[in-house]
């Protein structure tokens, strides 16, 4: 932690060395049913919890080796990655690989030991819906915004946007577009700022930003902060971590950050921290678990809380890691 | 990278230190969960496709519905052999499942077309799947084709049959899940590919009722989380299909409607509802034919339900969004799909003005309701480019006067209001002045 | 079993009314020795159910003064207005005598979840208030408004013109924390007033709008302090919707409290209490630390504790009580008005201060209240209804009563009035209201004469049980217990 948070009050600090300790636990709970139960999500867990270590300058406390083999061994010989070994492919495994591949360097390693780019590119390209622009989860047909920005997100690391119709692509995510400036999860769908994030980050990708009307947006984001300082993901809904990230990526990729409070959205990230165990949890005083913990602490990072490593409000990765691969 | 299941959402922390004895017991549950889950990956590397591995994968989902990887064993199981082999949508197929307003006019041409996606996709993606061996003597088919069927006609028949009894089962098994899990994306994801089945494989009557009865699940899931979107947007798409010439379909775009006033009655903070509504009205009125007047009797009447809805729920942000879905579609007819198109520049302005008007009454009561002043602001700024003018100095120290009561009601957007005062122009002109 | 005298007893506790009967549910998990006995031979005391045959032996053991309840209940009497035509069988009847709503957020109810005795009493949803409006000069029929209590109604109701919904609605949202500082300030100043003077000036709501608040407390007088008054309204409020959509109180079937005092006793009876109706206490002598009872069996017995009501009760002006069976189902009042809302066996109708005529010509004074009860609540058989009128004892009372259900008929439907089957009148006098710890005899107050279950009424038996367990009593543990064995956890089923 830096010099600079340690003369913060006490419930203003972050405990990052204990976020650091749990997300190196969440491997070590094999003894608990719940480890096997989310099996369906441990390359996800791997990408949220190795995003969260780079933000918290501790890129090293996953050993790099045995995380690409992991990664590796998630895939199947069409390019597509599933969750965990034995776990069909599906667009959002595929997309952590990529993201995580990216953070450690090793796109190398998936040309050499993997199916390589091409074939990832190829599954992803191949989920597309050609006549509609969207994309599909996997071969079974479930389409949703969240994938098509996973689409753009892990191809455009990969360099390979090319191999899908872009335009037909922002088409549909025009079409998700709602009266009050925000966006559903498909055409006719009530905005939903985890939608609204897909969509705008999708059309950031694309170099379409323009198509985003920010100032309605700007403001139906802005209404999501709430008594207590916590953000919610739409009208009359309760507060939570996530929108943290959902929120507050789409407020600056619009350049609206500064219409919400800073200061208590980051007391509310704060008291949601688990401060013996480590964790971030959805609302103070909750159980706390690695997806809270990334989204935690990228709001943060996006607030410029002190110590943390700037996080890309696009990819939703170390601004490092995006520099190096786009040039950005 | 985006929201899924695996998260714990409200669930309260607690010290989790077990005792010996709960850890025993943790592990016991755990040994058979993986020996169970050992079973299922077994029974498919080999190729079983017999109704016991059917039913481990029942047991499986029901301990974790989030495994998504074993409806997909499930799926295959069905079109490998459970269900009959006579249909065309028997290939690996991708349908879209997207829930479009338009699709009443999709030709029923297009909605075959979009299953063009499977032909550029590699056959079934996992190392384990691709099985397609089986043949008439698979489970399913004992006993339900007897020599009585011998006629193509009367084989078909008994096929759908069959199907209809093997789909329907199949529905009954996810309703427990979806009530334990309603936002578990793998269940709804599932049952959608089971009714697209059921249009792929039954007659249109047969195919219709099961899909009628869906609506009645939408409306079950919708009364026991009003606001739950995945069961919104099901219900869109339930009702889109039911629409459709494929199932022999006419509009619901009235009793739709219809539904959201009941739900929005319930409950005004229902925004999922005022949306749904938003969506409907430019199709319900296309639907009736309706005149400009007709247009302007329905936008009257609207504009009354939420003036008495706001009048009282004026800390609603719900409710003023609707007005503003309203309001925009008098200021800002462009882009947004316009209920009142034959509406005259004067009319917008004799509307938006008598809006204004109303709202600021609403302050004798709620002087201290923030969402009042924002409306006030924005619609004012509206006004003022509908006209396509300069705001006057009575209405400038109106907007620097309701700005202040935002500053102080609302500090936590401060940055917004000072950003909205330096554009409207007020800081400027003070500092000219000084 | 060894006789009864041998036993040193911890407690001996005489009646069922629902404090006696909720401190032998506190105790009956307990290693204590539990007696408990009841003069009548029934259970439930104050709040018995009566099936009819047993109103009518009740009100004549009333009438001619061989009742148990030293002169608590006065005037009682029974009738067959339209003869014997249309009643069932005696026992398909259960009449409440005190009938109470209970609110979904009473300490009642949560000490029923956490003991688990709630397992055995099926609660009904309390659906709609409704004022009778009189007819006037102007020819307008008399009718029934329904009170709205939730956003959704005020907004849907057309009984209420637009600029009054908020006044009405910022009192609904004062109500909401009005134990806040601020709010605290705001009404103080009229916190011992007629709770009405408040609603006029600070919330300048016209008379109309003041009754609807006021018949949201069902105050017996018309005259609920402001302090009393908003509590009992944000109990209203924050109960609305706790145990389903639409309803904000419940209704135990089969007759109310005595049902629960009977469940209570169950409980008691499994823990290993000793139970005996028709067994009062004749003689009462203290020996040393203990007390020894002669019981009206023959029985002496000995107890370190004796708890029981309070015998030195004034009883002053009460209430007057008509239940009616009628000869309808009065559908219209039982209309479930939220999607997914539970059908309501209960509804409740006030006829405000000053909407009757006295016989005299003038205007009476209070309040009437009505429950309506569907026969849902299995306290008349199928296509009945139990109507329970209930207002202030005044020498009016009686017919004012009368008046009441014949107005009321008449609203519900004029051209089919309802045959009028079984009548049960009776007047509820004013006992002590405090408890009374007096050595080694605990004396609960009399039971509330209140129409919705008042939470006061439980502290009593804490403290009962505080002194029947000493040293032992844990506070935590007070009411809390696991399920017995064997019993299924069917809370899940209701998620």
């Amino acid at each position: 932690m830096s010099e600079k948070s340690k003369t913060l009050p006490k419930e203003l600090q972050l405990v990052a060395s204990a976020h650091v300790k749990y997300i190196q636990s969440l491997d070590t709970r094999k003894d608990e049913y719940e480890y096997w139960l989310t099996e369906h999500l441990r390359l996800n867990g791997l990408y949220w919890g190795l995003t969260a270590l780079h933000l918290l300058g501790h890129p090293e406390a996953l050993p790099r080796t045995e995380t690409i083999d992991f990664v590796l061994s998630c895939q199947h010989e069409n390019g597509g990655f599933g969750a965990a070994p034995g776990h069909d492919a599906h667009m959002l495994s595929t997309v952590s690989a990529v993201q995580i591949l990216a953070m450690i360097d090793a796109f190398d390693d998936l040309e050499a030991r993997g199916k390589g780019k091409a074939q990832v590119g190829k599954y992803i390209a191949n989920l597309q819906n050609r006549q509609t622009g969207t994309f599909a989860g996997d071969e079974w047909g479930e389409e949703d915004t969240r994938f098509l920005y996973g689409a753009f997100n892990a191809l455009s690391l990969l360099g390979l946007l090319d191999l899908v119709d872009v335009d037909k692509a922002v088409d549909h995510v025009v079409a998700c577009a709602n009266f009050d400036g925000g966006y559903g999860v498909s055409p006719g769908a009530e905005s939903h700022a985890g939608q609204i994030f897909t969509c705008v980050a999708a059309l950031t990708i694309a170099g379409r930003k323009n198509l985003v009307d920010a100032d309605r947006l700007g403001k139906w984001l802005s209404e999501r902060q709430i008594a207590g300082g916590g953000l919610n993901g739409r009208p009359e809904k309760k507060e939570d971590v996530c929108y943290s990230w959902w929120v507050l990526s789409s407020l600056e990729m619009i350049g609206k950050t500064h219409w919400i409070d800073r200061d208590q959205l980051i007391a509310f990230i704060l008291r949601c921290q688990d401060p013996e165990n480590g964790g971030i949890s959805d609302r103070p005083g909750d159980m706390v678990d690695v997806w809270h913990t990334l989204f935690g602490l990228t709001g943060l990072s996006l607030l410029e809380y002190p110590g943390l490593e700037p996080v890309d409000e696009v990819y939703c990765l170390p601004k490092s890691t995006t520099e190096r691969i786009l040039g950005k | 990278m985006a929201d899924q299941g695996g998260s714990a959402h409200g669930i309260a922390r607690t010290s989790r230190v077990r005792t010996e004895e709960q850890r025993k017991v943790e592990l016991d549950k755990i040994a058979k969960y993986r020996e169970l889950e050992d079973q299922v990956r077994s029974g498919v590397a080999r190729g079983d496709t017999s109704p016991g591995l059917f039913q481990l994968t029942s047991k499986l989902l029901r301990l974790n519905p989030e495994y998504y990887t074993v409806w997909n064993v499930r799926r295959r199981l069905l079109t490998s052999g459970l269900l009959s082999k006579s249909s065309a949508a028997s290939s690996p197929l991708t349908v879209s499942l997207t829930a479009s307003p338009t699709a009443t006019t999709t030709p029923p041409s297009a909605a075959l077309s979009s299953s063009s996606l499977s032909a550029t996709q590699p056959s079934p993606a996992s190392p384990t799947a691709g099985r397609s061996g089986t043949t008439a003597d698979s489970p399913a088919g004992e006993g339900k084709v007897s020599a009585a069927d011998a006629t193509p006609e009367a084989a078909a028949a008994a096929g759908q049959k069959k199907d209809f009894d093997v789909l329907k089962s199949e529905l009954e098994f996810t309703i427990p899940l979806l009530l334990d899990s309603p936002k578990c994306y793998w269940i709804w994801s599932y049952r959608l590919w089971l009714l697209q089945q059921v249009i792929d494989r039954l007659s249109v009557s047969m195919a219709r009722r099961v899909w009628q009865e869906e609506l009645g699940l939408a409306s079950k899931m919708l009364t026991r989380d009003r606001r739950n979107f995945h069961a919104w947007g099901y219900r869109r798409h339930v009702v889109a299909q039911l629409e459709s010439p494929r199932l022999g379909g006419e509009s619901m775009v009235e009793a739709e409607f219809e539904y959201t006033t009941r739900m929005i009655r319930m409950d005004l903070s229902n925004f999922s509802a005022w949306h749904s509504r938003s969506k409907l009205i430019p199709r319900l009125l296309d639907e009736r034919g309706a005149d400009d007047s007709t247009r302007k009797g329905f936008l009257d009447e609207e504009l009354g339900l939420i003036r008495e809805a706001l009048n009282v729920g004026p800390e609603d942000q719900s409710l003023w969004y609707y007005h503003q879905f309203l309001i925009l579609n008098l200021v800002n007819p462009v882009g947004h799909p316009t209920l009142t198109p034959a509406f005259s520049l004067e009319d917008r302005v004799t509307y938006v003005t008598r809006e204004i008007q109303d709202i600021k009454e609403l302050l004798e009561d709620y002087d201290d309701v923030k969402l009042i002043y924002e409306a006030l602001l924005e619609y004012t700024l509206y006004l003022g480019q509908l006209q396509g003018r300069k705001l006057d100095g009575a209405e400038k120290d109106e907007l620097a006067e309701w700005l202040q009561k935002l500053k102080k009601l609302d500090p936590m957007r401060n940055g917004r209001w000072t950003e909205l005062e330096r554009e409207c122009g007020l800081v400027e002109m003070e500092a000219f002045e000084t | 079993m060894d006789s009864l005298g041998d036993t040193l007893w911890d407690v001996v506790i005489c009646g069922t009314g629902l404090q006696q009967s909720l401190l032998a549910l506190s105790l009956s998990r307990s290693s204590k020795s539990i007696l408990h006995i009841d003069p009548n031979n029934y259970y439930g005391g104050a709040d018995a159910a009566f099936s009819l045959q047993e109103a009518e032996s009740w009100a004549s053991s009333i009438a001619a003064g061989t009742d148990n309840d030293r002169g608590t209940f006065k005037s009682a009497s029974t009738t067959k207005p339209d003869g014997n035509t249309g009643l069932s069988f005696p026992r398909a009847y259960s009449l409440a005598l005190s009938p109470q709503l209970i609110h979904a957020r009473s300490k009642l109810l949560s000490q029923l979840v956490s003991s688990r005795a709630y397992r055995q009493v099926e609660f009904l949803a309390v659906g709609s208030f409704f004022i009778f409006k009189p007819s006037t000069s102007s020819g307008q029929k008399p009718s029934l408004v329904r009170i709205p209590s939730t956003r959704e109604d005020v907004f849907s109701t057309t009984a209420i013109p637009t600029k009054a919904k908020r006044g009405l609605m910022k009192f609904l949202k004062f109500v909401l924390n009005y134990d806040s500082e601020q709010r605290l300030a705001t009404w103080q100043p009229y916190a011992d007033g007629p709770l009405t003077d408040f609603l006029q000036w600070e919330f300048k709501m016209d008379a109309e709008l003041q009754t609807y608040i006021l018949t949201l407390t069902l105050s017996l007088d018309g005259l609920i302090t402001t302090r009393d008054g908003l509590s009992t309204i944000y109990r209203h409020l924050t109960s609305m919707g706790v145990f389903g959509p639409g309803f904000a109180a419940v209704y135990p079937k089969w007759g109310g409290i005595s049902e629960i005092a009977q469940v209570a006793c169950r409980a008691g009876a499994v823990g290993g209490a000793v139970y005996m109706l028709a067994t009062g206490i004749q003689e009462i002598e203290t020996s040393g630390d203990n007390i020894e009872l002669r019981l009206t069996s023959g029985d002496k017995v000995k107890t370190r504790l004796l708890v029981r009501n309070d015998e030195n009760a004034e009883v002053g002006n009460g209430v007057s009580r008509l239940a009616a069976v009628v000869g309808s189902p009065l559908k219209p009042l039982f209309e479930a008005l939220v999607e997914g809302a539970p059908l309501p066996a209960v509804a409740v109708i006030s006829f405000p201060a000053g909407s009757l005529l006295t016989t005299a010509g003038k205007a009476y004074g209070y309040p009437v209240y009505v429950f309506a009860h569907s026969s849902d609540t299995g306290e008349c058989p199928v296509g009945q209804s139990v109507l329970y009128l209930t207002t202030l004892t005044t020498p009016d009372s009686k017919e004012i009563l009368t008046q009441s259900l014949q107005l009321l008929s008449e609203v519900i439907d004029a051209d089919h009035l309802p045959p009028s089957l079984f009548q049960l009148y009776h007047e509820h006098g004013r006992g002590s209201v405090a408890s009374r710890p007096d050595g080694s005899t605990f004396n609960f107050p009399d039971a509330s004469l209140s129409l919705l279950f008042d939470d006061s009424t439980l502290e009593p038996v804490h403290e009962a049980w505080k002194q029947v367990m000493g040293e032992t009593a844990v506070d935590t543990d007070y009411m809390t217990f696991p399920d017995r064995e064997g019993i299924m956890d069917v809370e899940d089923m209701y998620d």
